[in-house]
């Protein structure tokens, strides 16, 4: 899905957290966006995820405005991922659930995605009982689950210890190959954005930077 | 003084032999108490958890309506009932007045707006996230309602308790819509008031510590369970 923004402006009371002036982020691609804390690189990823409305200036999805169709098409893995009271297998069948798939289809998904993640082992665990590391695992299976075409990541491994990491951005990038998906990832990681990433955005004080 | 020590041991023996008369006044207490608090809550929660996450003009006035509304007199919730279904009333043909079912009607509308309100508060601090995640994974209005639901369920299952004990521990709605008519809208206060008034302390200490009982009951229960979550 390829993301178009015009003249965004965003302001929290007095202060201007967002100042865009003309952004395109590609069809297909992995963008990541960098920028030290309060940049407004996780208000810029509520904004895409349509999850907030009070700004000016336009964002266009593949030239469209936002409709609940756009946003079944995309999801978005908060920076504090909230993970349901249930176990983790259901929460990562959300997604698939509220899309009426059938049972079946979800269980092959699901354990799908638990085996690329390799969390096959906390399939029966309470997701909101899980660590900060497990949450994040949890929430980009979640995510992932129903392939969106669009997937916005909020500093998805921020709390994976370093070995791990590595599993994460496989299955990333292996969601980006294989079902065309397009990927916008927040982090603090800039190797993280090397490997990942096809182009890397610098925002600064609400601005894009070169 | 005696005659309290003595209003104990009667109310005790009238208790542990089962009195007739004052279990049948326990299970219709029960049973009018339990079905308001049901029907007010199959409305009120969904009403409440919707209108918490959604934005609208004036939602600051209508929050503080909200929460004057919960505390509204049982009394004043009795009158406007007893009117509404009174002979000349606008329901009066339905010849409700001094039933069971007006009891009913009465204790729903009196904890309707104490489990909106409930809800509403409930929904308003903490269905926002959690509003925000289903939408994110692709729920409608619909199925993102009943996820707060089931997120926040211990926290609404203390609402329904609470509403539950409001309807059983009021006195004045269905002592107006009821009236107290011996073997027929008799309930556990009604009955206290009455033989309170008429002197007969051991029956009435034997309901008081009945009703006293029955909310121990329910909020142990909600206890336990919250634990368990
Ligand atoms: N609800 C809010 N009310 C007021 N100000 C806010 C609100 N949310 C964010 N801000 C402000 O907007 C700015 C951008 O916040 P944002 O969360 O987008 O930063 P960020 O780039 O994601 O930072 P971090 O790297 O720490 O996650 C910050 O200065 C923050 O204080
Ligand atoms: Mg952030």
């Amino acid at each position: 899905m390829e993301i178009q923004i015009k003249n965004l402006a965003k302001t929290y009371g007095e202060k201007k957290v967002l100042d865009i002036e003309s952004l395109n982020l590609e069809r297909e691609k992995i963008t990541g966006i960098i920028g030290p804390n309060g940049s407004g690189k996780s208000t810029l990823l509520n904004i895409i995820a349509g999850l907030d409305d009070k700004y000016d200036g336009q964002v266009l999805y593949n030239g469209e405005l936002i409709d609940s169709d756009i946003r079944k098409k995309m999801t978005l893995v908060f920076q504090k991922a909230y993970l349901f009271k249930r176990t983790v297998y259901k929460n990562i069948a959300y997604p698939l659930e509220v899309r009426g798939v059938k049972e079946e289809k979800i269980k092959q998904k699901v354990l799908e995605l638990l085996k690329i993640l390799e969390i096959e082992d906390l399939k029966m665990k309470i997701g909101s009982k899980l660590s900060g590391g497990e949450t994040q695992k949890v929430a980009l299976a979640r995510g992932l689950v129903f392939n969106p075409e669009l997937l916005l990541l909020d500093e998805p491994t921020s709390n994976i210890d370093p070995e791990y990491i590595e599993h994460m951005e496989k299955a990333i990038l292996k969601y980006n190959k294989e079902n065309k998906g397009t990927v916008i990832i927040v982090t603090h990681n800039i190797n993280q954005a090397k490997r990942l990433c096809d182009n890397i955005i610098k925002l600064e004080r609400g601005r894009v930077i070169n | 003084m005696d005659y309290i020590l003595d209003g104990f041991k009667q109310a005790i023996n009238l208790i542990i032999s089962f009195n007739k008369e004052i279990f049948d006044i326990v299970f219709l207490s029960l049973f009018v108490s339990t079905t308001a608090t049901v029907l007010a809550s199959m409305i009120s929660i969904p009403l409440g958890i919707s209108f918490g996450i959604k934005k609208f003009r004036g939602k600051r006035l209508f929050s503080r309506i909200t929460y004057t509304m919960m505390s509204i007199p049982s009394v004043v919730v009795g009158l406007l009932v007893a009117i509404t279904l009174s002979r000349r009333g606008p329901f009066g043909r339905l010849e409700l007045l001094y039933t069971t079912k007006a009891m009913i009607i009465a204790q729903t509308f009196l904890v309707m707006p104490l489990s909106f309100g409930l809800s509403f508060g409930l929904s308003k601090s903490r269905g926002k996230e959690i509003q925000k995640v289903a939408i994110t994974l692709g729920a409608n209005k619909y199925q993102s309602i009943m996820l707060i639901i089931r997120e926040l369920k211990v926290d609404i299952l203390v609402n329904v308790a609470t509403s539950f004990s409001r309807a059983i521990s009021e006195v004045g709605a269905v002592m107006i819509v009821g009236g107290n008519i011996k073997y027929h809208t008799r309930v556990i206060t009604t009955t206290i008031s009455m033989m309170n008034s008429m002197g007969d302390y051991p029956m009435a200490i034997a309901l008081g510590i009945i009703l006293l009982l029955i909310s121990f009951i329910v909020h142990s229960a909600i206890y336990s369970y919250s634990k368990e979550d």
